[in-house]
C-alpha cells in the first residue's frame, strides 16, 4: 500500500514535479527477470527523449512514460523526489557502450546547458578510467539526478547493471539470489554480483552509515517479473520477505497484471509484477485552485491590518515570461503539463551549468506547482509591452555596444546585479532561480518586505508621512504605502534611476499592489509609468506562494562571497595580457 | 558552529551574571521604575527607529584621538571616546590579544569588514553610526539596519531553537521577553565579523545574548553579553543606551555601500585608462 503511494504522491502533493525511475526486468521466482526501473522526474516526455538520445533506448510503443533499453524497461513517473540516486541503496545504473571515449567526448561536446547531462570527473580530472582487467568506466547523471555509469563491456552492449550500496554486500547479493533467482557470479572475476541474464546486480560496501532508502529518490524502485506472482509471493512469504504491498491489480494499471512490492536489503524498494505488466497510468496533476478569491477573508494582525506576514516564494512564478507569445490567444492559460514543461525549460536556462537535482532538492523547487499564467503582463490586455517612444528608439539606436563580461574593465561594466548591489526596484521582486524567498514582517503602520536574493529589504510605511526630499534618492526608493481595502498599494518614489528595467528611465514611476487572495497566495501587481520610454503605462502580475512550514530565508551574503567578480575581472585582465603579448609578437 | 562552554568556564560566568544583574538593577533604580507603553500583546512596545550615540563603532574600549588616513584630514581621524565594555577590559586569551593588536590592527584600512561593505554582524550592527528600525510582528521581530542592508529576523515563536543550519554574518536570533526586557540569543556566526574599527573580534563560537530594556519613552538600555571560549577567557559585556530618532520623518535609509568598497576589493583587477565610469 505504501508503495502505491509513491506514485500517487504526485497528485496528492499537487503537482510536485520530478519523476522517479522504475527499472523493470522480466523473471520468474528463482527465474525472475528484471522487469523495470522507475525514475521519478518532472517531465516523462522529456525523460523519454533524453534516454532515447543519450543512451540509445527506445520509446515503449504506445507510451510516453517508458523506454526500453535492451530487455529492460525504464519507466518514468512524475513525482516528488528527495534527492538523486547516489548514496541511496541503488546508487546507480550502468549502460555499456561500444566506444566509451567517443561517447564521453560526445556528451562533453553537448555540454550541460539544455540537455542536462552532468559529467562526473574522477579525482584526477579524467572523464574515463580504464580499470585493468575489467573495462573502461565513466559516470554521468541524467537531468533528474539519476547517477549513471557508462562502461565499455564488449560482452553486453546496452543496459548493463544495477549497482547497490549495502552495509553487507555479500548478504544483500545472497538475498537477491535467494528471493529473485539469478546466478551468483563474478563479473570478469573482479566484482561479485548476481547475474540475471545479461544484467548484473552489483553491490558496494557502504561505509557512511546506512544508505538512503530508495523510495522517493530518483531511482524509486526496481521491478522484477515472475511467471506467477501469487505462487512467487507464497514462496517469498516463506522466506520472510517484507511485503509492502500484497499482489493486486493497481487502480490505474494499464493491464490486468498484478503487482506487489517487497522491501529488499538496505531499503531497496522492489516491485514484483506478472507478465503483461504495462505500468500505471498517471493521473494528470493539476494546478492548485483551492484558493477561491471570492470566499477568502483576509486575516488581520492583532492590531487590525491585513496580515501578510510569513514566508512566501516566487518559485511557482519562475518561468512566466513577461510578454505573451505573439499570436497566443487572450485566454492565455497553460495546461499544468505545459506549465511544468515551461518551468523546466526556464529554470534550466537560468541555472546555467547547475543540474536539476540540485534545483529540485536543494532549492525545493518541487514544493509548488508551476504557475499556468501565460505571461506576466496583464495590461495592455494583449500581454505585450506597449510601443516604445520615438525618443527611446533613437536612444537605443545610438547606444554604445554592450561590453561583454570578458572585456569588463571595472565592476561597473558588469551591472548592479553581478555586483551584488541590486536587481533594481522592478527586478528585485521578480522570480529568481534560487533564493526566491520573500519574508514579510509587520508592525503597526509598517511592513518589512525582505527578499532573499541579495538580501534586499524595504520597509513600507502605511502611515501618511513626509517622504524623502528631492535631494535624497536611493536604488530602491522611498516606499509610500496605503491600504485600499485589503490591498496594500505602494508608490515608490525618489528612485536614483541608476538601474533600468527593460530600458526604463530615471523618471519611471512604479506602483505596486499586494493582495492576499487565498491562504497561500499573495497576488503581486506592478505598474510602470515611464512616458519617456513607453507610450502608455503597463502592468504585470504574478503570485507569491506561501511556504511558511518548511522554509526560512537564508542570509544571501552576495557581496561577501562574490568570487565571481574577482574571477571575471582577473579573466578579463588575462585576456588583455594575452592579446597584448600577441600584438607584440606580431610586431 | 556552537561550542558549549565547559563547566570550568561556566561557573565563573554564573558569578559574572550575578554581578551584572546587580549593576543592571542599580541602573534601573537610577532611571526609576519606568513602565513602557505596551504593544498589542502586552509586552513593551519597542517599535521604531533607534540609534546608538558615541564612538563604540570606532573602538569598544576607551580610546584617545588618533590619526586616520592622512588624505582625509580631520574627517578621517578617530575621535576620542569612552568605552562601553563593562569593567573596561576585553578578556582576550593571549593568542587573541596578539591577533587584535597585531594583524587585525595593522590591516584595519583594508581588512575591516566594514571597509569592505560586508554585513556587520552582531552586536556591531547595533552601534554603527546609522539608524535601525525594530518591527514587532506577531511571532517574529525584524531589525532592519541601513548599512549594507543588513537585517535580522528574531524568532519569538521557537522555544527550543535548533542549531543554525549554517553559519552566517548576522547569525540566527531567538528572542523572548523577561519582564520588560527583550532577551535575544544570537549565534551561528561565521566568525569573520569584527566588533569595531579597532580590530576587536570573535570566532564562530561566538554567542551574543542581548538585552533591550526600555528606560524611557525614547531610550532603550542595550546590553550584550559576549561569550566565545575560543577567543576570550570569560564572558564579558557591553552596555550603552539606544536613542529613539525623534525626527517625525526619521527613516532607515538603504545604504548600499558595495560600490564604495570595490576599489579596495578589486582595484588591482581593474583596467583604468579606458574606464569611464
Amino acid at each position: 500500500m505504501k508503495c502505491r503511494s509513491i506514485k500517487v504522491s504526485s497528485t496528492k502533493l499537487i503537482a510536485k514535479l520530478i519523476a522517479a525511475i522504475v527499472i523493470a526486468f522480466p523473471f520468474a521466482l528463482n527465474a525472475a527477470t528484471p522487469n523495470h526501473i522507475q525514475i521519478a522526474l518532472s517531465s516523462t516526455n522529456e525523460a523519454v527523449g533524453w534516454y532515447e538520445e543519450y543512451l540509445d533506448c527506445e520509446r515503449v510503443v504506445g507510451r510516453n512514460d517508458a523506454v526500453v533499453c535492451g530487455e529492460t524497461n525504464i519507466e518514468f513517473f512524475v513525482g516528488r523526489t528527495v534527492g538523486g540516486s547516489q548514496g541511496s541503496a541503488i546508487d546507480h545504473i550502468g549502460f555499456s557502450v561500444p566506444d566509451l571515449d567517443a561517447k564521453m567526448a560526445e556528451l562533453e561536446s553537448v555540454g550541460v546547458r539544455g540537455s542536462g547531462v552532468r559529467l562526473i570527473r574522477f579525482d584526477d580530472g579524467a572523464l574515463v578510467r580504464d580499470i585493468p582487467g575489467l573495462f573502461k568506466i565513466a559516470f554521468i547523471t541524467d537531468p533528474w539526478g539519476t547517477k549513471i555509469e557508462l562502461v565499455q563491456d564488449e560482452a553486453v552492449i546496452g543496459f548493463h547493471h544495477i549497482h547497490l550500496n549495502s552495509v553487507d554486500p555479500v548478504a544483500a547479493l545472497d538475498w537477491y539470489n535467494q528471493v529473485l533467482g539469478g546466478e551468483r557470479a563474478s563479473l570478469k572475476g573482479m566484482l561479485d554480483g548476481v547475474r540475471f541474464g545479461d544484467i548484473w546486480l552489483l553491490a558496494t560496501q557502504f561505509n557512511d552509515g546506512r544508505p538512503g532508502i530508495t523510495q522517493g529518490r530518483t531511482i524509486d524502485h526496481i521491478g522484477f517479473q515472475v511467471a506467477d506472482l501469487d505462487a512467487a509471493a507464497a514462496e517469498m512469504n516463506q522466506l520472510n520477505v517484507d511485503f509492502r504491498q500484497d499482489p493486486m491489480v493497481p487502480e490505474r494499471g494499464r493491464s490486468d497484471a498484478k503487482q506487489a512490492f517487497i522491501l529488499g536489503p538496505d531499503g531497496v524498494m522492489i516491485a514484483v509484477v506478472e507478465p503483461g505488466w504495462e505500468g500505471i497510468e498517471e493521473e494528470a496533476f493539476s494546478a492548485d485552485n483551492s484558493d477561491s478569491e471570492e470566499l477568502y477573508i483576509v486575516p488581520r494582525t492583532p492590531w487590525g491590518e491585513p496580515d501578510f506576514q510569513g514566508i512566501w516564494t516566487a518559485d511557482a512564478a519562475h518561468g512566466i515570461p513577461l510578454q505573451r507569445g505573439v499570436g497566443a490567444g487572450e485566454a492565455g492559460e497553460l495546461t499544468p503539463e505545459e506549465a511544468a514543461a515551461r518551468r523546466e525549460r526556464g529554470t534550466l536556462n537560468s541555472i546555467w551549468g547547475y543540474d536539476r537535482e540540485w534545483r529540485d532538492t536543494t532549492l525545493g523547487y518541487v514544493r509548488s506547482a508551476p504557475s499556468t499564467q501565460a505571461a506576466m503582463i496583464i495590461d495592455p490586455p494583449n500581454g505585450q509591452l506597449p510601443e516604445t517612444t520615438e525618443a527611446y528608439k533613437q536612444l537605443v539606436a545610438n547606444a554604445p555596444p554592450r561590453i561583454p563580461p570578458q572585456r569588463a574593465r571595472t565592476p561597473v561594466d558588469l551591472g548592479t546585479y553581478v555586483r551584488c548591489i541590486t536587481r533594481g526596484p522592478v527586478g528585485m521582486m521578480m522570480p529568481s532561480i534560487y533564493n526566491n524567498g520573500l519574508q514579510i514582517i509587520q508592525s503597526p503602520g509598517n511592513i518589512a518586505i525582505q527578499k532573499e536574493m541579495i538580501h534586499e529589504t524595504r520597509i513600507i510605511s502605511t502611515e501618511s508621512r513626509e517622504g524623502y526630499g528631492d535631494g535624497l534618492k536611493t536604488w530602491l526608493g522611498d516606499s509610500h504605502g496605503r491600504w485600499e481595502g485589503d490591498t496594500l498599494v505602494v508608490e515608490v518614489r525618489n528612485l536614483n534611476g541608476r538601474t533600468s528595467y527593460l530600458g526604463s528611465s530615471a523618471d519611471m514611476k512604479l506602483t505596486q499592489r499586494f493582495t492576499r487572495t487565498g491562504p497561500d497566495t499573495l497576488r503581486y501587481e506592478f505598474t510602470v509609468e515611464d512616458p519617456a520610454v513607453w507610450t502608455e503605462p503597463w502592468s504585470g502580475m504574478f503570485n507569491f506562494i506561501r511556504d511558511d512550514s518548511q522554509y526560512e530565508l537564508v542570509e544571501y551574503a552576495c557581496h561577501e562571497g562574490n568570487y565571481g567578480m574577482t574571477n571575471t575581472l582577473s579573466a578579463a585582465r588575462t585576456i588583455d595580457a594575452r592579446e597584448a603579448e600577441e600584438a607584440d609578437y606580431q610586431e | 558552529m556552537i561550542i558549549r562552554l565547559k563547566p570550568t568556564v561556566f561557573l565563573p560566568f554564573k558569578a559574572f551574571l550575578a554581578a551584572s544583574l546587580l549593576s543592571i538593577s542599580s541602573i534601573a533604580q537610577e532611571i526609576g521604575n519606568y513602565e513602557p507603553e505596551q504593544a498589542w500583546d502586552g509586552n513593551p512596545d519597542i517599535n521604531g527607529v533607534w540609534q546608538a550615540m558615541g564612538t563604540a563603532h570606532w573602538d569598544l574600549q576607551d580610546h584617545e584621538a588618533s590619526a586616520g588616513l592622512p588624505e582625509m584630514g580631520a574627517i578621517g581621524a578617530v575621535p576620542p571616546g569612552q568605552g562601553v565594555v563593562v569593567g573596561g577590559e576585553i578578556p582576550y586569551q593571549d593568542w587573541a590579544i596578539e591577533q587584535k593588536q597585531g594583524p587585525k590592527w595593522d590591516s584595519r584600512p583594508t581588512g575591516d569588514p566594514e571597509t569592505k561593505c560586508y554585513l556587520p554582524g552582531v552586536p556591531r550592527a547595533t552601534y554603527l553610526p546609522y539608524p535601525f528600525q525594530i518591527l514587532q510582528g506577531t511571532d517574529k521581530m525584524m531589525i532592519v539596519y541601513g548599512f549594507a542592508e543588513a537585517n535580522r529576523t528574531i524568532h519569538m515563536n521557537v522555544e527550543n531553537p535548533e542549531p543554525a543550519p549554517l553559519d552566517t554574518w548576522m547569525g540566527r536570533s531567538h528572542g523572548h521577553w523577561e519582564g520588560n526586557t527583550l532577551v535575544v540569543d544570537a549565534r551561528g556566526f561565521t566568525g569573520e565579523a569584527w566588533f569595531d574599527r579597532a580590530g576587536n573580534f570573535a570566532s564562530s563560537s561566538l554567542i551574543v545574548t542581548e538585552r533591550y530594556t526600555p528606560i524611557s519613552a525614547d531610550a532603550l538600555l542595550y546590553e550584550a553579553t559576549i561569550e566565545d571560549p575560543t577567543v576570550f577567557t570569560r564572558p564579558w559585556q557591553i552596555r550603552m543606551p539606544l536613542y529613539r530618532r525623534l525626527e517625525p520623518n526619521a527613516r532607515v535609509i538603504e545604504y548600499k555601500c558595495v560600490e564604495f568598497s570595490e576599489e579596495i576589493l578589486y582595484g588591482h583587477l581593474m583596467k583604468r585608462e579606458e574606464s569611464e565610469d
